[in-house]
C-alpha cells in the first residue's frame, strides 16, 4: 500500500465551507462566501464551481440542497488533493459533527439537550435510553461519493464506539445491571462496559463491514476520548477487537490530546491495527520533547505504523517545512524505521480557517518530501 | 430528617446558553445577558424551596470555571490554556499564578448572588479548595507549593469572611485534586494545614467536598481536617471501602449522580442512605448530588434537585 517514505494523510474534519452553511441555514450566501468558493475553486481545480453558483442563487429545495452537499464534499476532497496529500477524505463536510452524526443515526439514544464543553461554549449530548441498535450504514453514501471522485487513496474516519458511550450518558445499560446500592461505583463501571462493547457490536461494525464491502481499503477509527478514563482503556481494546473482527481492509486508531502512557500494556492486544495515529506538535518544544514519547513504542515492543502528528490545529501559526521535517527525523530516529511515519496534522482542522488549513497542509507535505529527500 | 443541598454548578437554561453564545458572536449586549442570568438564577432559587432544599445557593451560573471568579478577586493569578476537568469532556482555563496571591478586592457580588437568594433562607457558598486551586494551577512564582496552598488558603479565607458578612451559612470548599490518584502524605499534611486557615474561625457549617475519585484512598487524614462535613462521590467511592473508620463528621451522601442523565428513585437512594449510615455512623448526613449538576442539561438537572427533595421526605 505505501510507496514511498512519509506518505501525508488527513487525519479529521476541515471547517464547514461557508457557502453550504450560509445555504443550509437559509441564509444569504453573501459576496464573501462567493469569494471563498471562487478562491478555492481556482487553488483546488474544483470542477463545479459554475453549478455550485447557480445552487446556491436558486430558491432552495431539498434535491437541490443534496446536490450541494455532494459539491461540497468534492470541493473538500480536490482542496486536500491540491494540497498534496496522499490519503484523502472530504474534511467530514457532511457530518454534524464526530459525535452527533453517529449517534442522531443509530437506534437507542436521545437528546436532553446542551451541556457546557467550556466558557460559553456548549454541545448537545445524547443519552442512551434503550439498547443501541444499527438504523443505517451512516458513512456509506458519503464514502460512495468520495470513492468515485477522489484521485488520491481514500481513508475513511469512523468514530470509535469508546468515544461514543464515553461523551453519551448511560442510562439503559446502568438500568439493565441489577443496582447494588453499596456500590455504584462498582454499578456504573460495569454498565459502562456493557455500553462500550454493545456500541462496537451492534453500530460499528455493521458500518464497518458496510464500508468494507463498498470498497473501503482503510479505516481510521477516531477515539479521542479513550484514555479520559485510564481504568476503562481495556473496554476500548475489547470493543474493537469485537467490532473489527472479521474485517479485511487496513484499520488505524487516531488518538489525541491524552496521556499516551495510560494506552499501554493494553493497547498492545488491538488485534487488527496497522497504525496509532496521534497528536504531538500541540505539545512540542525546541527540544522535540513532545516526541520522546514514541519511546513508549519502542518499550514495549509496539510495532505498529505511526500517523505522525506534526502540525498543531489549534494555533493559526504555520508550521515551516523545515520544523516539520526536524520532526519527521526525529522521529525517525526514535522508532530506528522511517518506514513505520506516516505524517498529518494532530487532528482535524476545522477550528482553523481555510487558508491556515491550507498552509499547515502544503507545508506538512513540503516538510515530508524534504525528510524523504534528507533520508533516501 | 437529613438536610439536603446543591453541591456545585447549575446548569444553564437553553435561553442563557442562547443568550451566553449570541454575546460571544457579539450580537447581544451584556446587558440583556444579565436579565436572563438573573432570571435562570431566580428560577433555580424557586426549585430549591419548592423541593424543601435546606441551604440555598445561587447555582454559580456566570463562573465560567470553579476557578475564573478568583482571576478578577485575587492578585497574582493570569488566564492559562484550556485544559481537560479531571475525567469530564469539560475544560477549564489554567490559573497561571504569576506573583503573590492575596484578595484585592471584597468587591464579590458579581459571583455570589446573596442579593437573589431570599433573605430569610439559608445561604450555602461554594468555593475552590485551596488545594484544588493550587494543584491545578501552573506555578511561576512560588518557591514552594506549600507557600502556594497557604496564601490561597489566606485569600479564601477573607472571601469566606466576606460571604458572612453577607449572610452566608454553609461554605463549601471543592477539592476534587484532594481524592485523585497519587496523592502522598505530605500534600495531605498541606492541604490539612491550609484547612486551619481558610476554614478557621467560620461561624456556620464547613464541608469539604471531594469527588470524581475514590475517598478512600485519604478518608483517614480527611477526617482529622477542622471542617464540619466530608463530602462524598459515591459514583468514585465505595460505602463498603469506609466502614473501618470513625467517620465523625457530617457525612456529605454524593448519592445523586451529576454525571448520569439516569433518575435515580426515591426509594433506591432511601435504601442507600439507610446503608450509609448504618455502616459510617456520622455525626449527621447531608444529601447532595456527588458533583455539580452543570454536566447534565438543565431540564434533567432540574429532576434531580426534585429527587432530592422527595428523597428528603423518606430519609428518617
Amino acid at each position: 500500500m505505501k510507496d514511498k517514505l512519509f506518505p501525508v494523510q488527513e487525519i479529521g474534519s476541515l471547517p464547514k465551507a461557508p457557502w453550504l452553511l450560509n445555504y443550509l441555514r437559509g441564509r444569504d450566501v453573501g459576496p464573501s462566501g462567493l469569494d471563498h468558493l471562487s478562491k478555492w475553486s481556482k487553488v483546488s481545480g474544483f470542477e463545479n464551481e459554475s453549478e455550485t453558483r447557480t445552487i446556491l442563487a436558486e430558491p432552495k429545495n431539498a434535491v437541490k440542497q443534496a446536490r450541494l452537499r455532494e459539491l461540497a464534499s468534492i470541493f473538500a476532497i480536490r482542496y486536500l488533493e491540491s494540497a498534496g496529500l496522499d490519503y484523502i477524505y472530504d474534511g467530514e463536510e457532511n457530518r454534524i459533527e464526530m459525535y452527533e452524526h453517529p449517534v442522531r443515526n443509530s437506534g437507542g439514544f436521545e437528546f436532553y439537550g446542551h451541556v457546557r464543553s467550556f466558557d460559553s461554549r456548549y454541545y448537545r449530548k445524547a443519552a442512551c435510553v434503550s439498547k443501541v441498535a444499527f438504523r443505517q450504514a451512516y458513512h456509506l453514501d458519503e464514502f460512495l461519493l468520495i470513492k468515485q471522485h477522489a484521485k488520491r487513496r481514500v481513508k475513511v474516519p469512523i468514530t470509535g464506539p469508546y468515544t461514543i458511550a464515553e461523551w453519551s450518558f448511560n442510562e439503559y445499560y446502568q438500568k439493565q445491571r441489577a443496582a447494588d446500592y453499596t456500590d455504584f461505583r462498582k454499578l456504573k463501571f460495569e454498565a459502562k462496559r456493557d455500553f462500550v462493547l454493545d456500541v462496537a457490536k451492534q453500530i460499528i461494525q455493521p458500518n464497518l463491514k458496510a464500508l468494507v464491502d463498498a470498497g473501503a481499503e482503510w479505516i481510521q477509527v477516531d477515539e479521542p476520548a479513550l484514555t479520559t478514563k485510564p481504568d476503562e482503556v481495556p473496554f476500548f481494546v475489547d470493543a474493537y477487537n469485537e467490532c473489527t473482527a472479521g474485517i479485511s481492509s487496513k484499520l488505524s486508531v487516531h488518538i489525541c490530546f491524552s496521556d499516551y502512557r495510560l494506552l499501554y500494556p493494553h493497547i498492545l492486544n488491538l488485534k487488527n491495527c496497522s497504525q496509532l495515529a496521534l497528536e504531538f506538535a500541540n505539545r512540542d518544544d525546541e527540544k522535540r520533547s513532545a516526541y520522546n514519547q514514541l519511546k513508549l513504542l519502542n518499550e514495549f515492543g509496539d510495532n505498529r505504523e505511526v500517523g505522525l502528528g506534526v502540525a498543531d490545529v489549534h494555533v493559526d501559526k504555520i508550521e515551516s517545512p523545515e520544523l516539520i521535517q526536524d520532526r519527521i527525523e526525529y522521529a525517525s530516529k526514535i522508532l530506528g524505521d522511517p518506514a513505520r511515519i506516516y505524517v498529518n496534522p494532530d487532528c482535524g482542522l476545522r477550528t482553523r480557517s481555510w487558508d491556515v488549513a491550507y498552509a499547515k497542509l502544503t507545508n506538512i507535505v513540503k516538510g515530508a518530501e524534504r525528510a524523504r529527500h534528507s533520508l533516501s | 430528617m437529613v438536610e439536603v443541598h446543591l453541591s456545585g454548578v447549575f446548569p444553564r437554561s437553553e435561553k442563557l446558553i442562547d443568550a451566553t453564545r449570541e454575546a460571544v458572536r457579539g450580537n447581544l449586549p451584556q446587558a440583556e445577558v444579565d436579565m436572563v442570568l438573573r432570571q435562570d438564577i431566580e428560577s433555580l432559587v424557586g426549585l430549591q424551596e419548592e423541593s424543601d432544599l435546606d441551604a440555598l445557593v445561587d447555582g454559580q451560573l456566570n463562573w465560567q470555571d470553579l476557578f475564573r471568579p478568583f482571576n478578577q478577586l485575587l492578585t497574582g493569578i493570569d488566564l492559562g490554556s484550556l485544559t481537560r476537568w479531571f475525567d469530564n469532556n469539560t475544560f477549564y482555563r489554567k490559573p497561571i499564578v504569576v506573583g503573590k496571591v492575596s484578595l484585592k478586592s471584597n468587591e464579590i457580588e458579581p459571583y455570589f448572588r446573596s442579593d437573589l437568594l431570599p433573605k430569610v433562607s439559608r445561604k450555602k457558598a461554594i468555593l475552590p479548595g485551596p488545594f484544588t486551586f493550587a494543584h491545578l494551577s501552573e506555578n511561576r512564582a512560588y518557591s514552594s507549593f506549600s507557600d502556594l496552598v497557604d496564601d490561597l488558603a489566606r485569600a479564601l479565607q477573607r472571601v469566606v469572611a466576606a460571604l458572612q458578612g453577607r449572610g452566608y451559612e454553609y461554605f463549601q470548599f471543592n477539592e476534587p485534586s484532594i481524592c485523585a490518584p497519587g496523592r502522598t502524605q505530605p500534600e495531605l499534611e498541606i492541604a490539612k494545614h491550609a484547612y486551619e486557615t481558610c476554614a478557621h474561625g467560620i461561624g456556620g457549617k464547613s464541608i469539604i467536598q471531594i469527588y470524581f475519585g475514590d475517598a478512600s484512598q485519604v478518608i483517614e487524614t480527611l477526617l482529622d481536617f477542622p471542617v464540619d462535613s466530608i463530602g462524598i462521590d459515591f459514583y468514585a467511592t465505595s460505602v463498603d471501602s469506609l466502614k473501618e473508620y470513625d467517620f465523625n463528621k457530617i457525612l456529605g451522601c454524593g448519592c445523586v449522580d451529576g454525571r448520569n442523565s439516569l433518575l435515580e428513585s426515591p426509594k433506591e437512594l432511601k435504601t442507600f442512605v439507610s446503608r450509609a449510615r448504618e455502616s459510617l455512623e456520622p455525626l449527621d448526613i447531608y444529601l447532595t448530588p456527588n458533583c455539580d449538576l452543570e454536566f447534565l442539561p438543565e431540564t434533567v438537572a432540574e429532576k434531580k434537585v426534585r429527587l432530592l427533595g422527595e428523597t428528603k421526605r423518606l430519609v428518617i
